[in-house]
Formats: structure tokens, sequence, C-alpha cells
């Protein structure tokens, strides 16, 4: 039973800034320059090129295995027109977010562990994604990447109450996101919902982040939504990081035939992901 | 040498399948579209063709099967979701000599 003592939702997320940070300036620049009749490739590139520490990211990242791109890029210009503008943003969105929840107390959470996990999440979402043909498949590493924020919402900002529902979740056994439920009336995909739609994120990725500890509830199983929950189940099972639950989540019983996963299918996904994790975390964790 | 995953341009179209033994004339025809790296396996030897879980003892299987069975909060092995992900990760355990 929730207690009267936990913070509500509402008053977590108001905490919680609804600027982007220290990118901000760029994601601005980007807009003008795509509202403007003169918009080009370069003048999105040299936009993006007055961060620098962007820069290096995004050459870095268009030149490794996540892409796959067979010649090498050297300017930001030559890699957005490869990569593409949305993507571009989505991964200075990624940055933010990482760089938003930096500087995190580490007796309350193993950062580079949570980041580590979601982000073999968002790779694993990507390739499964793309696999299925379905569309943006950049967005889905986004919505992996984000799957457990509400999670960091909750350390940064109740810190006492995080501490009691860790508690619990030892205590009683049970799936950290049950613990959450049972002790604040809510879980970290409600809290990750409301943050994103605080941040004004597009409906798909509130939606897919938002319902994946949920899909039980669900009488259809959105494809979006069942993307996100497989990622972090096999990632999980593949123990690559933690996000505050050490043991795998229970598998809703249709994913597996949602996705249309077969043997050989999990086979190839799961090589793909250490073959991409390695550039992915430099890229985001250890640039 | 085999090609252990699809090798695909840029705009997604197939080059080389999954499977298909690596010649020289393969090997021009990346270069061409300017790819510098595929994933191959080497050839299937005996060691390659062999389940890596017949490698274990059933002392060992059962052992390694108990501790992996412990990460899952529910190990329901009518879903066939939960048994191939079980299935793979028992396996790369065994491959990435985790024996116990």
């Amino acid at each position: 039973m929730k207690s009267l003592n936990f913070p509500p939702l509402e008053q977590l997320i108001s905490s919680i800034s609804a600027s982007l940070g220290s990118y901000a300036p760029v994601i601005e620049e980007i807009k003008a320059v795509l509202s403007s009749p003169q918009c080009s490739l370069s003048s999105v590139g040299m936009a993006i090129e007055k961060d620098p520490d962007l820069t290096a990211r995004l050459l870095k990242l268009a030149n490794s295995a996540f892409y796959g791109f067979g010649t090498r890029l050297s300017t930001v210009t030559e890699a957005v027109s490869l990569i593409g503008i949305q993507q571009v943003q989505d991964l200075i969105l990624s940055s933010s977010i990482i760089d938003k929840f930096a500087g995190m107390p580490p007796e309350s959470i193993d950062m580079a562990s949570f980041w580590r996990h979601s982000l073999a999440c968002g790779t694993c979402a990507r390739i499964l994604a793309t696999e299925r043909r379905l569309p943006n498949a950049d967005k889905f590493f986004v919505a992996g990447l984000l799957h457990d924020v509400g999670r960091l919402v909750l350390y940064q900002q109740a810190p006492a109450a995080s501490k009691l529902v860790f508690q619990r979740y030892q205590a009683d056994r049970m799936p950290l996101q049950d613990a959450e439920q049972r002790m604040l009336g809510f879980d970290n995909s409600d809290i990750a919902r409301a943050l994103l739609q605080r941040w004004n994120y597009p409906d798909f990725l509130v939606q897919a982040v938002g319902a994946h500890h949920r899909m039980g509830h669900l009488s259809h199983l959105p494809v979006e939504a069942a993307v996100v929950h497989f990622s972090d189940y096999l990632v999980t099972a593949m123990q690559i990081g933690c996000s505050g639950d050490r043991l795998v989540p229970p598998l809703k019983s249709r994913t597996w035939e949602v996705l249309g996963m077969t043997n050989e299918k999990l086979e190839t996904l799961m090589d793909a992901i250490d073959e991409q994790m390695q550039s992915v975390e430099e890229v985001f964790i250890n640039n | 040498m085999l090609v252990s995953v699809d090798v695909k341009n840029m705009d997604g179209m197939l080059l080389l399948p999954k499977g298909c033994e690596l010649t020289d004339r393969h090997i021009n025809i990346l270069q061409a579209w300017g790819i510098s790296e595929i994933v191959v396996e080497s050839g299937a030897g005996p060691e390659g063709s062999v389940d890596p879980l017949a490698k274990l003892t059933p002392e060992e299987l059962v052992a390694l099967t108990s501790e992996l069975k412990s990460l899952f909060w529910q190990p329901d092995e009518s879903n066939p979701g939960y048994q191939a992900v079980f299935q793979a990760i028992l396996k790369r355990r065994v491959l990435r000599g985790a024996r116990r």
C-alpha cells in the first residue's frame, strides 16, 4: 500500500528542470537552421561544429561499428548526410540526458553500470527495429536508452524513499518495479512517461518507454513496447550493466511471437550487441 | 572461412548472405563497396560443429543451469522467449570458459 510519506509523482517531476542542459543551445540552433529557407547539410554541420564535444562524439559514433559505414568520415557534414538530421538530433538528445544525470552520489547507484545497461538496451532495440524494418529505427535507441530513466529521477529527487523501496525489494524478493508500485503507488516507467511528457518528447517515445513494464495490462501488445521490453529482458539476461534490479524481469508471454524471433535471429542479435557495445560505450560514457 | 552475419551495403542491399564461404572474389567485391570489415567464423572443424553444451559433464550442466536460472525472477519454461534466451546464455557461458 502507498505510504503517505512518499513523494507524489507530480512532485518528483516538477523538480526536474525542463531544459536539456548544455546541449540546449545546439538543439535550438539546429531547429533554427532547419526552419530557414537556406537550410543545407553544411549549415546543419556548422551548427553542430560549434560544440567541439558533440562534434567529437558524432564523428566517433559515425566511424564506429554502430553504423558500420565502409568509409572513414572526417567531417560533421559527411556524418550528417549519411546518418540523417533526425538521427543526429537523437544523438544530441541521448547525450544531453546522460549528462543531465551526471554527478549522482555513488552510494545511491553505480552510474557506469546503469548507463551500460541502458545503452545495451538501446543498442538491442535499434538492431531489433532495423531487423523488423520498423520506421525510424534510431528512435528505438533513444527509447531503450531511456527505459529506466524514471529510476534515476527517483534516486535523485527522493533518495530516502528510493532506499526504502530498495530495502523492500531485497526483503520481499520481488522485482524492483513491483516494490516501487507497492510502496509509491507508481513505478519507474510512470515516472519516465511523465518526465518525457514534460520534456515534450514524441508520443512514440513516451508510449514505448512508459509501457515497457506494463504490457500485461494491454489487450494489444504494441510492437514498439515489445521491442523495448524484450531488449531490457535480453541485455539483463546477458548481464550487461545493471539499472537497479540484477535479476531478469518476467517476459510477457506474446513478446517472442510479436517480434517474430527465432533462435538464429537471437544468436545474431546477441553477437551484434557485443560488437556494437564497445563503440557505443566509448561515445556515450568514456568520451 | 564462413560469413557469420549478412553483409549489406549502406542501402541495405544484401551483398553476401550469412553462411556463405568467403572467397578472394568476394573480398574484391567488398573492397569495391568500401566495406573493410565483416564478421566471419572459421571453417567448421571438429570443434566448430560440436554443441558447446556437449563439453560439459551432466553434473556441470545441472550446476550451471541452476546458477543461470537463479538470475531470472520467473523462469517460465512454457514461454518460448525464455527458453531461447536461456539456452543462448547457457551456451555463451560455456563458450566463454565459465565452466565450474
